[in-house]
């Protein structure tokens, strides 16, 4: 008699069913040059709604750089030129008709240091808002954004407070709020908690389990376990050095997080995971 | 890189490669007894199994510590895993030997048939053969005969079954009654070990291909055999 093969299944996987996903973004070979120079070549990703997708890799492996092409801050430098294809909800983000100011607000960005600007809290939240000429019910919508990112209950007695005063767990929170507010579909988050303690990081990251259901969210990480806990999707980008001895970062592979730290495919994604190379 | 890392994965693996030749000779043990109908080497094996479950407290103790302070990932992860699993079915293994080596003693002084011996001394040297297959494609990080495995299982359960039937008909006298009781449990034992030795293959798949897969369960044995 044949051995019986039974196949276990880790319930929960369910959400991540190819069916389920919408994609967000599609890279179809998308390189980013610095002058001459390839800083990222050939990706092709799909990225998908309201999952958390993490870009893991070492130093200077293109994760930045690719994270920002997904809302044109590449455009900002003067240098920097993409080929290849990038389509957000089947539009070419890089067409000659479409507004990067308008793609910016879609797709919202949050940086590593925390950057409020030198005004109140109440101000942060409510900048873009006035900007937009989303004026109405205004105290209601920064009361909202600042639950929804988790920062009502500790700052709602100062809210004319500059907000320079709040720490840096509090301050990024802000940042996130900032970027929420303007109602985003896209949340990119470049390295949001490597500046924080391990308090301020955990309530960034559950912040992300919050926000995944409500939004799409990339995050380019250094910390592995990081990926790890708040991630379900991750790429793993890796550098390639050319015979000529420049680097490129390359998407080496992406899969559901629980696959590439229980059973990556790829032998670079295992010696970096397990901390070997890299 | 990650020097230190490395070296108490390796000290893992080779506390679990330790415990496995421990193992190995606890078995050669039970069935020397047996065989022999020694007492004095029932006591040494009884006092055996506490090198056995030294080396399974160290691994069972070390794990935690690594998992805590290393946070192993991918195949490391799988290893770390492996070695758990592998650990806890080494020691009831080993628990296995002790129960023979006290139902050994239990049996002592009663009529002995030599059949029966035999089949369990057979039984028992499958076992060995068994266990050192889990063991070796563990370390060689090898699968794909793990098919073997549950190929040699089934002449241990078959032996089992027959061997019953055996010892029912030994005789009627209280003292064959009860040797073929004892005997019985002893087969039973050597059939559980032949299973703990398949569980190990099953750990040996996980670790190389990275998902688990049960190659056979109480509930998908195999067909009744005729005799």
């Amino acid at each position: 008699m044949e051995a019986i093969r039974t196949k276990i299944d880790v319930a929960g996987q369910e959400r991540l069913a190819e069916a389920e996903r919408e994609t967000v973004f599609e890279a179809r070979d998308v390189s980013v040059f610095y002058g001459g120079q390839r800083a990222v070549d050939k990706v092709n990703i799909d990225i998908y709604q309201r999952l958390v997708t993490a870009i893991i890799g070492p130093s200077g492996c293109g994760k930045s750089t690719f994270i920002r092409t997904l809302n044109r801050m590449t455009d900002l430098v003067p240098s920097a030129r993409l080929t290849g294809e990038l389509r957000y909800r089947g539009i070419d983000l890089y067409g000659p008709k479409v507004d990067p100011v308008e793609v910016r607000r879609r797709i919202g960005m949050v940086f590593q240091k925390p950057n409020p600007f030198p005004k109140s809290i109440y101000d942060n939240v409510a900048y873009g808002l006035r900007i937009l000429g989303m004026k109405k019910d205004l105290d209601q919508r920064v009361e909202k954004t600042l639950r929804a990112a988790a920062l009502w209950d500790e700052v709602k007695d100062r809210l004319k407070d500059s907000a320079l005063g709040l720490s840096g767990g509090q301050q990024q929170r802000l940042c996130i709020a900032r970027a929420i507010a303007v109602e985003p579909e896209v949340i990119l988050l470049d390295e949001p908690a490597s500046a924080l303690d391990p308090i301020a990081t955990s309530a960034i990251e559950d912040l992300m389990h919050e926000l995944k259901r409500d939004y799409t969210i990339v995050i380019v990480t250094h910390n592995m376990q990081q990926a790890a806990r708040v991630a379900d999707m991750t790429a793993f980008f890796g550098l390639n050095v050319t015979p000529e001895g420049s680097r490129e970062g390359i998407l080496v592979e992406y899969d559901k997080t629980e696959k590439i730290f229980t059973n990556p495919s790829d032998s670079r994604t295992e010696g970096y995971v397990t901390g070997r190379f890299g | 890189m990650r020097d230190q890392y490395e070296v108490e994965l390796e000290e893992l693996e080779s506390l679990l490669r330790e415990e496995g030749e421990l193992v190995d000779r606890a078995i050669r043990g039970a069935l020397n007894a047996l065989a022999r109908d020694d007492l004095e080497l029932v006591d040494e094996l009884i006092a055996f199994d506490d090198e056995i479950d030294q080396r399974y407290l160290r691994i069972e103790q070390g794990i935690p510590s690594l998992l805590a302070r290393q946070t192993p990932v991918a195949g490391d992860l799988r290893l770390v895993l492996a070695i758990l699993y592998i650990n806890l079915h080494l020691e009831r293994i080993a628990d296995y030997c002790v129960t023979v080596a006290k139902l050994v003693k239990l049996a002592h002084g009663l009529p002995r048939d030599a059949g029966v011996l035999e089949a369990l001394e057979e039984m028992g040297e499958r076992c060995r053969e068994m266990l050192s297959t889990g063991l070796e494609h563990f370390g060689a990080r090898d699968f794909k005969d793990s098919q073997a495995l549950i190929d040699m299982d089934r002449p241990i359960d078959r032996a089992n079954r027959k061997l019953i039937d055996r010892l029912i008909a030994l005789g009627p006298e209280e003292s064959q009654r009860e040797w073929a009781m004892r005997m019985i449990l002893v087969s039973r034992c050597l059939e559980r070990i032949g299973d703990h030795a398949v569980d190990i293959g099953e750990q040996d798949a996980y670790l190389v291909r990275g998902r688990f897969e049960e190659f056979t369960d109480a509930s998908h044995k195999l067909p009744p055999v005729k005799t």
